[in-house]
């Protein structure tokens, strides 16, 4: 599926990434952890195409996508949600979900001008699709109409999960999906993350502080620290880490 | 709470004119539109004339600015490579083309050109957002005009002296006056907002929002930027080069000048007092842009009588106008006049129920 | 070869103008990250204070004839022993206008200083912390309540106004050519290098200059670390307001006053896009980099092709450098 080799990455002398390498396993849920400035959001940077590593290669479904632009990896089917929701604010909670479905469109600018005819029944056939496999299924219909800067916190972090699930992805990168939740709303995201799973049998990779979420949800876990990967493997292991206990709680104790 | 939303189609939901009292106000609007030719005294027809082309170009303007978020100073220059272009193609293909052709290919020529002519302006939103892009825009204008009045291609603009323009002929239909010419400006300027409106029900229209609203947010959702950002430049330019075939056809004669920054500015301008990024913000926009400097020249005309000394001053007073205008809404009602209509139309539909 | 020196010198007098009038310009810039795409206006109304107090004043019925002209006995004792056309003769009329050029220059910068913290308080301020768009486009509207103002205040016909320094003329030979200057035209040079270094320095080294760079690295930390940042700005106002006003002084001696003053806004607006935005060395070597080419262009093709250089220059430049000669690149945080 998705598998990192190498990845080194540098801001001027400041090395964010060195040799980061891992494997996604299709179907399961991968969780990146690591403490403040490990390089975690570089890293997803890196796998969705806004910076260009310095070494290394990301290769999804054995082609190697280390050069493509982002538009270009999203049409292969990557999609992701940001650490700062980056949801469309000028706009309705339907239409940031439309926008998910963007690269699964035909319409080409001739055929919007006119809007009758093929370009209407293509978006009466998506909203029918969204209601159901987004909107219903994230419980998220009595906000629908409801502009993006009226939702609480929690609301939105579900949209930009409807927006990302509306791309119909087969890797689903989140980028810390439950911080400054309280434990119902974490809850709910854990929830809704296991449903993405089955239902849609996706492969999901995520960022996440959240220890308990991460040792509950994810079947791998890859631990970073100052760029660097100090241990991967499955929870278990790598809650007894030496190097992951002395990373977080210090050489000391 | 909304009253009277009753939807048991996605079909229905989906509709822009969603209520009676939005349906009443279009029908009514186009109605209007067909009283002016018929009724309407020579002045009434020549300022709806001028609403219309504007209308044309504005809404070309508020699809990069006011939906893509890209600035642009320069799209008078669209309008410009658009009357050119009619007046030379009619020039070049008078004797191949018959008479009663010439405008049909004329219009959708100087559409194309525009577009074109937009792609290679839009090149540098490629690169660079906001600023840069104002100012590449804005040296675009400068060279488009100095091109136009430049010696070397006198022969077939005109140079500094204009250049006489042709009369449209639709198959034999020649709209040889400002009555006839009514009826072809004011189909394509309604055909235009609606073309503009259904782009923003697509993917398309969409896509352009979400650039406007956070690029790397649209890009990874696999809208590419080069595409698109270029795509709402040809766009635009292409409004711009129909508003400027119309503007061809309108004037006997066309001038550089009539093309140089203070067009842009007012194209800018309309789409501020409008209301950015809503189709009906263009309309009200062009309303408020064209009339304004009427009002004070008829208010002028009570006052002075034809006095030499007041007429003086009446052009610097359209001018302050017109920027306190921009500054005005900028400070006190962003989003235009769309903003305040809207509210209107939303208390009338629910009303008696609830306000605001 | 002669010609060439000749138009190249030309080139940079002209660049040092342009990057005074471009000095204005950054530091709003760095300050408030608005362009003032109204400038050009703003230099226009510079040049019109110039000739208000420089003109217009001193032949008021209640302004003292040395005012006018001043011309004291030893002056004219003096001017009677000189032949025609010497420097020292012109130095001596130069004199004699002084009065009248330093209460023009004075009141050009008091007015202008005025019409800048006009600007900034009542209509630049109520938008702070909104988008910079809004107040980008705010300017673009003052580029008519200006040029609309500026033709009701001033509605005589511009007249002829004195020069900053002695205008004599000046010739030497530089690698074998002859070239040919004006003493005014150098000293407007001088003025406007002086400034601009001066500019420099005060952003380099004072403390109101770290405050604007603070200010520009970033607003609310600037604010939450005690920089008073609506201050800077109208610093930064004042500051493009009164670098503007010596400009459209220089501006009006040179090219005569008129509306289209505000026009040359526009080509330093190029000009700064070309340096780069927040770089002053940048913007230095595209001004003078821009009045070289003007000048050769106007030799080789003739005036009105001079016209567009900074325009074609400046869309060069940017598809190949999209953040100017040394501008620096915004990292976005995603």
């Amino acid at each position: 599926m998705l598998s990192v080799q190498d990845l080194s990455l540098s801001f001027g002398g400041i090395k964010a990434l060195q040799g980061v390498s891992f494997t996604a396993t299709p179907g399961e849920i991968t969780a990146i952890i690591g403490p403040n400035g490990a390089g975690k959001t570089s890293l997803f940077n890196a796998i969705s195409g806004f910076y260009r590593p310095d070494r290394g290669k990301v290769i999804f479904d054995g082609q190697d996508i280390t050069s493509l632009r982002p538009d270009k990896r999203a049409a292969l089917g990557i999609a992701r949600t940001f650490q700062n929701i980056a949801l469309f604010r000028g706009m309705s909670v339907l239409d940031n979900i439309k926008l998910g479905a963007h690269t699964r469109l035909n319409t080409g600018v001739f055929g919007a001008l006119r809007y009758f005819g093929a370009a209407q029944s293509e978006e009466l056939a998506l909203r029918a699709d969204l209601e159901a496999r987004v909107i219903e299924f994230l419980e998220i219909d009595h906000i629908r109409k409801a502009p993006i800067t009226a939702l609480p916190y929690g609301l939105q972090k579900r949209v930009e999960l409807g927006r990302a699930l509306a791309m119909q992805p087969r890797l689903l990168m989140l980028d810390e999906p439950v911080a400054g939740m309280n434990r119902e709303e974490t809850e709910d995201m854990a929830r809704f993350i296991l449903d993405v799973q089955e239902e849609f049998g996706t492969t999901i990779l995520l960022v996440e502080h959240d220890m308990h979420l991460v040792m509950d949800i994810c079947a791998h876990v890859v631990v970073l620290n100052f760029g660097e990967q100090i241990a991967s493997g499955p929870p278990e292991e790598v809650r007894r880490n030496d190097a992951v206990i002395e990373a977080y709680l210090g050489a000391a104790a | 709470m909304i009253t009277g939303n009753l939807k048991t189609s996605y079909r229905a939901d989906e509709q822009v004119l969603n209520n009676r009292w939005k349906r009443g106000f279009v029908l009514a609007a186009i109605a209007g539109l067909a009283a002016i030719p018929l009724f309407g005294n020579n002045y009434i027809v020549l300022i709806a004339c001028q609403m219309g082309i504007m209308l044309i170009a504005v809404t070309g303007v508020n699809v990069v600015i006011g939906y893509t978020g890209l600035m642009s100073l320069g799209h008078a220059a669209f309008v410009a490579i658009g009357a050119y272009a009619t007046v030379i193609f009619h020039n070049a293909a008078g004797g191949v083309i018959p008479e009663s052709l010439l405008t049909l290919v004329a219009i959708p020529f100087a559409v194309v050109v525009s577009a074109l002519a937009g792609i290679i302006v839009g090149l540098p939103s490629l690169r660079v957002k906001g600023l840069y892009l104002a100012v590449a825009t804005l040296s675009a204008n400068f060279i488009v005009i100095f091109l136009i009045e430049e010696q070397l291609f006198a022969p077939w603009t005109g140079g500094m002296n204009g250049i006489n323009t042709p009369t449209a002929n639709l198959l034999g239909w020649e709209l040889s006056t400002r009555r006839e010419l009514f009826w072809l400006i004011a189909v394509l300027a309604v055909l235009a907002l609606l073309a503009a409106q259904n782009l923003f029900r697509t993917r398309v229209g969409r896509a352009f929002i979400a650039i406007r609203d956070r690029d790397y947010s649209a890009e990874i959702l696999g809208i590419s930027l080069y595409r698109y950002k270029l795509m709402s430049f040809a766009i635009s330019a292409a409004y711009c080069g129909l508003a400027g075939a119309l503007f061809a056809y309108f004037y006997a004669r066309i001038l550089p000048e009539q093309f140089d920054l203070h067009l842009s500015l007012m194209l800018v301008a309309a789409i501020i007092v409008g209301g950015m990024g809503r189709t009906m913000g263009a309309v009200y926009g062009v309303i408020i842009i064209v009339m304004v400097p009427e009002v004070i020249k008829v208010v002028f005309g009570a006052l002075a009588g034809g006095g030499a000394e007041l007429a003086m001053i009446r052009a610097p007073i359209q001018e302050i106008a017109f920027g306190a205008l921009i500054v005005g809404f900028l400070l006190f009602e962003p989003f235009g006049i769309n903003q305040i209509i809207d509210r209107a139309l939303r208390a009338l539909n629910r009303w008696p129920f609830a306000r605001g | 070869m002669g010609q060439f020196l000749q138009f190249t010198i030309n080139g940079l007098m002209s660049g040092a103008i342009y990057a005074l009038i471009a000095v204005g310009l950054v530091s709003v810039f760095k300050a408030t990250r608005v362009v003032n795409f109204a400038h050009g206006y703003l230099i226009m109304f510079g040049a019109y204070f110039y000739f208000t107090f420089a003109v217009l004043v001193p032949q008021m019925p209640f302004a003292p004839e040395w005012l006018q002209s001043w011309r004291p006995e030893w002056m004219l004792a003096m001017r009677a022993d000189l032949p025609m056309f010497s420097p020292m003769a012109a130095v001596l009329d130069w004199m004699a206008n002084l009065p009248r050029i330093l209460l023009g220059l004075a009141g050009a910068l008091v007015c202008n200083a005025l019409l800048g913290l006009l600007i900034e308080r009542a209509l630049m301020r109520p938008l702070m912390g909104q988008s910079v768009f809004a107040m980008i486009m705010l300017t673009v509207g003052l580029i008519s309540i200006l040029s609309g103002a500026a033709q009701l205040i001033w509605t005589s016909d511009a007249e002829f106004v004195p020069a900053l320094a002695p205008n004599t003329p000046i010739r030497f030979e530089m690698f074998g050519a002859n070239i040919f200057l004006f003493g005014a035209d150098l000293a407007n040079m001088a003025i406007a290098l002086l400034i601009f270094l001066g500019i420099v320095a005060m952003v380099r080294y004072t403390k109101s200059g770290v405050a604007i760079r603070a200010t520009a690295e970033d607003q609310s930390t600037a604010y939450s670390m005690g920089i008073s940042v609506p201050t800077v700005f109208s610093r930064a106002w004042v500051l493009a307001s009164t670098t503007g006003a010596i400009a459209g002084a220089i501006l009006a001696t040179r090219n005569g006053i008129s509306p289209a003053l505000g026009l040359f806004g526009f080509s330093v607006l190029a000009i700064v896009l070309m340096g780069g935005l927040d770089s002053y060395l940048g913007v230095f070597i595209a001004a003078m980099a821009v009045g070289v080419l003007e000048a050769l262009t106007q030799w080789k093709l003739g005036g009105e092709w001079a016209g567009i250089v900074p325009y074609v220059a400046v869309l060069i430049v940017i598809l190949i450098r999209p953040h100017g000669l040394l501008g620096s690149k915004e990292i976005e945080r995603i």
